[in-house]
């Protein structure tokens, strides 16, 4: 048992830090992401040089073979400055889809420029109806000789508006809720019958509503086997869940200790407000949450390597309790603030707006003390 | 003990049910002219347009059930909208501590909806501890006027009100409670500055507001220098103690689980999902309890007694079950509670419900945070003061 980085991963935990802390103060944030395309292009171009885009993938892919402990350490000191450029929905999602499922010619085809941050990718998964299930899919890839044609309706797409191409899950056999049947697509975002509608999210991020209406797509474009996409979704479900986590931990680590230093300097009843010893201990309370959170997002993650599917239930743990730990944070950091917690001119608000969200993304706490429960 | 209404109060609901009804907004009616028209009528019903005022002042004069029944009632119907700074905050102040010229200038102004009030009460450096306000205002030499100089924080509406009641420092050689003096004064004047503060909703509700050299009356100081914290307390114990909207909670509640059973979980709805369900349980049976603790408070105040302690953890109870149904409504949006603004296609619900949840956040902190609430419980309720050992 060892939880020590290796070199390697303290080095880019060390610029990646560095990164954060020198290009995401809370003006800059608000200004790059109320600009189109919603991130900045020089800051995704330096991520890119400095190899953080291709961490994750395969040497052979032009990666550097790393693993999910390399995206934690990235994406941990990412939510510590919420940093707005698409690596999840790159690196993470349709990346990972296609690492994982896609054949040779299409894995030379993308991820060198992926990794080279010159094209991008996204995963097209949720519908309207599906909530948080990933096996509800109603969005259809009929054959029509070499080719497939999509008709259907993706929801609450990341990235989608600067996305080239998108990772979409189709169903091409079964019904609605079935695991089996279940086809994974690469689609151009240019192909005729695609309409994205963009739209800013909560936290800042950008999403949008995709409408697929007699889509065609090569059958070379399909990621694994056909009916059986279901079981990359789900892996890459997990990772996205891991580098969310990652990311919340972060957030959290931010939002704790901007609480203790406010509440060290704001007097009221001529004293600081962390005299009062209710304060004190609702802070403890949310430092023992976030070490809580990270405990479990470093045994997810090591588990998720040693053996993907004994760590299934593990990572249901993790995403239920940073779903409420994460809220719990972030509505005391607020609370203990006052007024000013609730207003956008500190950050401590963005921070709980991001927790807030990523409660919302691959099924919230409910969700996974559910499916937890069923292990 | 006795759950049932009389048959005078029954009469009453019906009464008022039937007068909400009548004066329902017709399709194609000017809203502003409606509303105008809606107080007009509920006047002429004997003060129901200002139904907290007593019966001196022009109000109904109604018992406490009567209350609590046109509150319940309210919840459910269409009604014209009302902000509560002049009608129900600087109002009953004047009634207690105005001259009778500042009653008949400014009362019947507040009372046709004329004249829109903010309260500048809070300042950058006196939140919860408000008593540490430091906004100065000086006599001139001759005795004739004020000169205010200052800022404001947390002034809900200020950048549409024609007036402030504001809590200004005339001298700080005593301890902070004392020397604090009670003016009104016009917002639209030179020396006024109101800067916006946007919530984390997104949205332009509360603004900082800067005093520079504004001249005030003296006429418009109510009662004595100095002692307009006095008079400013009774109101605010009345705010932190007061009502906890519980009869809106209710219909709230209501939607929440209509909403619920609009999303579709399998063969079932979100209403059927064990964890939800749970929760809005939990909701409801907190809800049920308050309802019952507002009620017997109430019932104490018609027998014309002090308040209880029960009355003390109403806005505690209030607020928190408010901010556990916004909750709620952003779980039940699912993916779409994180699309802003008009994204997304999700749930009529989900439009506008995040950031519900986010402005929520402030109903625990504004009027006194829950934790100073508390401290006021411990000492006043459960006599928890430094040295209080047995």
């Amino acid at each position: 048992m060892n939880f020590e980085l290796s070199e390697e991963q303290k080095m880019i935990q060390q610029s990646v830090e560095r990164f954060v802390q020198e290009n995401y103060d809370l003006p800059k944030r608000v200004e790059i992401s109320s600009k189109d395309p919603g991130y900045n292009k020089d800051y995704w171009g330096s991520m890119a040089e400095l190899g953080w885009l291709g961490l994750p993938f395969n040497e052979e892919d032009g990666g550097f073979g790393g693993n999910q402990i390399d995206t934690l350490v990235i994406m941990e000191q990412f939510g510590k400055g919420l940093v707005l450029e698409p690596f999840l929905a790159n690196v993470v999602l349709g990346g990972g889809a296609i690492q994982m499922g896609g054949s040779e010619e299409l894995k030379r085809e993308i991820l060198p420029s992926l990794i080279e941050g010159t094209k991008q990718v996204t995963l097209a998964y949720a519908e309207q109806q599906s909530r948080f299930d990933l096996e509800d899919v109603t969005t259809s890839a009929r054959q029509e000789g070499d080719k497939y044609i999509i008709n259907g309706q993706k929801s609450m797409v990341l990235n989608a508006e600067s996305a080239d191409h998108l990772v979409v899950v189709t169903r091409t056999s079964g019904g609605q809720v079935d695991e089996e049947g279940i086809t994974l697509f690469l689609v151009d975002s240019n192909t005729k019958g695609l309409e994205k509608q963009n739209f800013p999210t909560v936290d800042g991020l950008r999403a949008s509503e995709i409408t697929l209406e007699n889509v065609e797509v090569n059958a070379e474009r399909m990621i694994g086997d056909i009916d059986n996409g279901f079981e990359i979704l789900k892996v890459v479900s997990n990772n996205g869940i891991l580098a969310l986590c990652a990311e919340a931990v972060g957030a959290m680590e931010i939002l704790y200790k901007d609480t203790v230093e406010y509440t060290q300097q704001r007097e009221q009843f001529d004293h600081p407000l962390s005299d009062f010893q209710v304060l004190q201990h609702r802070m403890v309370d949310m430092f023992m949450e976030y070490e809580q959170c990270k405990s479990l997002l470093f045994r997810a993650t090591m588990e998720t390597i040693q053996d993907p599917k004994m760590a299934q239930k593990t990572i249901h743990a993790l995403k239920h309790l940073i779903g409420k730990s994460g809220i719990f944070v972030g509505e005391n950091a607020v609370q203990l603030h006052g007024g000013m917690g609730v207003t956008e001119e500190l950050r401590i608000g963005h921070f709980f707006k991001r927790l807030l969200v990523i409660d919302s993304q691959f099924g919230n706490a409910d969700f996974h003390l559910d499916k937890f429960t069923d292990f | 003990m006795d759950i049932e209404l009389s048959a005078e109060d029954l009469a009453f609901r019906d009464e008022v049910r039937a007068f909400f009804e009548e004066n329902k907004i017709k399709e194609g009616e000017d809203y502003f002219s409606w509303r105008l028209g809606w107080f007009k009528k509920a006047r002429e019903k004997g003060g129901w347009d200002v139904p907290k005022w007593p019966a001196k002042f022009g109000g109904p004069g109604w018992t406490p059930t009567q209350h609590y029944i046109w509150e319940q009632e309210t919840a459910r119907a269409t009604i014209p909208f009302d902000l509560p700074f002049g009608l129900g905050m600087l109002a009953p102040i004047l009634m207690s501590y105005g001259s009778k010229e500042q009653q008949e200038r400014f009362m019947p102004d507040i009372r046709d909806r004329k004249v829109n009030w903010c309260q500048g009460y809070s300042e950058p450096g006196a939140g919860s501890d408000l008593a540490n306000l430091k906004t100065k205002a000086v006599l001139s030499d001759d005795g004739s006027y004020y000169t205010v100089n200052g800022s404001k924080i947390w002034t809900t509406l200020a950048h549409v009100a024609d007036w402030i009641f504001c809590l200004t420092r005339t001298d700080d050689s005593g301890i902070k409670q004392q020397g604090i003096t009670f003016l009104l004064f016009p917002m639209k004047q030179e020396g006024i500055e109101v800067k916006p503060i946007i919530t984390l909703g997104g949205s332009h509700t509360v603004n900082t507001v800067h005093f520079t050299d504004v001249k005030v009356p003296v006429e418009n100081r109510i009662g004595e220098e100095g002692k307009g914290w006095t008079y400013a307390k009774g109101l605010l114990e009345h705010e932190r103690t007061g009502l906890a909207g519980l009869s809106k909670s209710l219909v709230e509640v209501e939607q929440l689980k209509e909403n619920a059973r609009s999303v579709q979980r399998g063969n079932g709805t979100l209403m059927d999902d064990s964890s939800y369900k749970s929760k809005v349980a939990e909701l409801e049976i907190d809800l049920m309890a308050t309802e019952y603790t507002e009620l017997r408070s109430l019932a104490n105040a018609a027998a014309g007694e002090e308040l209880g302690p029960e009355s003390s953890i109403l806005k505690l109870k209030g607020t928190e079950i408010k901010q556990r149904i916004q909750k709620l409504t952003v779980e039940a949006s699912g993916i779409y509670s994180s699309a802003w603004g008009d994204g997304g296609i999700g749930f009529p619900f989900a439009k506008g419900g995040t950031g519900g949840y986010l402005n929520s956040r402030y109903f625990t902190i504004y009027g006194g945070a829950s934790e100073v609430q508390k401290d006021v419980i411990a000492k006043k309720v459960l006599g928890l003061t430094k040295g209080s050992k047995k």
